[in-house]
């Protein structure tokens, strides 16, 4: 799967940050940067955390 | 017990979530999702703010369309059994069956409670002298997505309103009422938000909003009149206000109204473990239950405090004494007035902060406070910050924010 960022609806809250480290950070200006897009295998899970705690559904899932 | 069939009371944030923890932790099973909502899971923090905010689709930071879609979340993957539209009435735990609206029960191993709450109505405590009569005034609320859009259209033609309730939701739909154009009371006994968030961040906020119009009365306990075709609002103290519409934020209420009879509630409220259980078969999460937290059992009607005690109570259901214990870490948002404000830690936090750093920007500004329970509160207003380094603040002190020094790696 895909990690897709809607970069203009993003508000950095950074939930999906503390949801999935290993997957993507906010950089010091505050914007997200999704540093590992393709997930499968045990990243997926983490992944499907970051995209559900978004307030407002700035991320999506996308089928690679 | 070997659970085939979980039944999830609730489609909110809470309920999703609960769906989505049981299938990642393995259920595969039988699960049916029941939501009173008509629609899939949406973000309701969205709706006083973007929505809210937005003049002819296009918000306060130029999001065009987008503003009308921001509450809209990305369709579901548990493949639970949607009924949708439908109430649970009731409840036989002995026979472990929710008995539905219209008739009809779902037989559960397991039961998930996340039936979250409604907004109190100033009229439903007037009695007979409120809501059944004819000149009363229609009394807006703002709890689901047809309250929003159905606020948006009365907006459109700028009537002055009344916001009754000082809340972060009663000045969250007081900014956005103002930002369309409207001439804006608001009703607050107290200086608003000061209950929720403490007196110096309740300043900033109040200032705010008073420069850009807001006008705040106090004067006791409000009470709704008619008055032709707009409402005139009566407080204790005497004071009359009149507007074009009224606009209640006072609070909501747990939707528990199925559970009477259950014996689940405890002196009227449903009070879960630390894993969320109320019985080994059933849980609850999110708005409706009443957690325990370092600063005593309480319901914690938050976004991502929804989100973790539903992760929490999947677990609790299906692991029992071996899953994690709810571990509350507050985060708060609100945005009005021109200011956003991010919190981490308990509030309300008393008196000056005891850390300050200005941002780039003016207004923008990084706060830490040191509470008497050796805990830290931090809160960014106008300041962009990842919410893990706004926690270490937090938790750490200011000395988190330094990057560690060379020498030192």
């Amino acid at each position: 799967m895909r990690i897709e960022l809607d970069r203009p609806r993003c508000e950095g809250h950074g939930l999906c940050e503390e949801a999935a480290p290993q997957l993507m950070h906010l950089d010091d200006d505050g914007e997200l940067v999704i540093d590992v897009p393709e997930v499968d295998g045990p990243d997926l899970d983490a992944a499907r955390s970051a995209v559900r705690v978004c307030p407002v559904a700035a991320l999506r899932l996308a089928a690679a | 017990m070997t659970m085939r069939r979980i039944v999830v009371v609730g489609n909110g944030i809470a309920g999703l979530t609960a769906c989505d923890s049981l299938r990642s932790a393995g259920f595969d099973g039988e699960l049916t999702i029941v939501g009173a909502e008509r629609h899939h899971p949406y973000s309701r923090p969205a709706l006083s703010k973007a929505l809210l905010h937005s003049v002819d689709g296009t918000s306060v930071n130029g999001k065009g369309d987008d503003a009308l879609q921001a509450h809209v979340l990305p369709a579901p993957t548990h493949e639970a059994e949607e009924l949708l539209g439908v109430s649970a009435t009731g409840l036989d735990v002995e026979a472990r069956r929710v008995l539905l609206d219209g008739g009809g029960g779902l037989p559960y191993d397991g039961l998930v409670i996340a039936s979250g709450s409604r907004a109190k109505r100033l009229a439903d405590g007037q009695g007979a002298a409120g809501p059944h009569q004819d000149d009363s005034p229609r009394e807006f609320t703002l709890r689901t997505i047809e309250d929003a859009i159905l606020l948006r259209e009365r907006l459109a033609s700028r009537p002055s309103v009344i916001v009754i309730g000082g809340g972060p939701l009663g000045m969250e739909v007081a900014s956005g009422c103002l930002h369309v154009g409207c001439e804006v009371t608001l009703v607050s006994d107290a200086k608003p938000l000061s209950r929720q968030l403490g007196g110096h961040l309740a300043s900033l906020f109040t200032a705010a909003a008073v420069r850009r119009g807001l006008r705040v009365v106090g004067g006791g306990k409000a009470r709704l009149a008619g008055h032709g075709a707009g409402a005139r609002v009566v407080l204790a103290d005497g004071t009359e206000l009149e507007a074009d519409l009224v606009v209640t934020a006072v609070g909501d209420e747990p939707n528990i109204g199925w559970l009477a009879g259950s014996n689940l509630l405890t002196e009227g409220s449903l009070r879960v473990d630390s894993r969320g259980r109320l019985r080994p078969e059933i849980v609850a999460a999110g708005d409706v239950a009443f957690f325990p937290t370092r600063r005593g059992v309480q319901r914690v009607p938050l976004w991502t405090s929804a989100i973790d005690q539903a992760k929490v109570a999947a677990a609790g259901l299906l692991q029992g004494d071996a899953a994690p214990e709810f571990n509350f870490q507050p985060y708060f948002w609100t945005e009005g007035f021109g200011l956003s404000l991010k919190s981490v830690g308990f509030t309300p936090v008393e008196g000056a902060p005891d850390y300050c750093e200005p941002g780039r920007e003016d207004g923008s500004v990084l706060l830490r406070w040191d509470n008497p329970d050796g805990y830290g509160t931090a809160a960014a207003v106008n300041y962009r910050i990842p919410i893990p380094k706004l926690r270490r603040l937090a938790d750490a002190g200011p000395a988190a924010l330094r990057p560690v020094s060379p020498a030192r790696v």
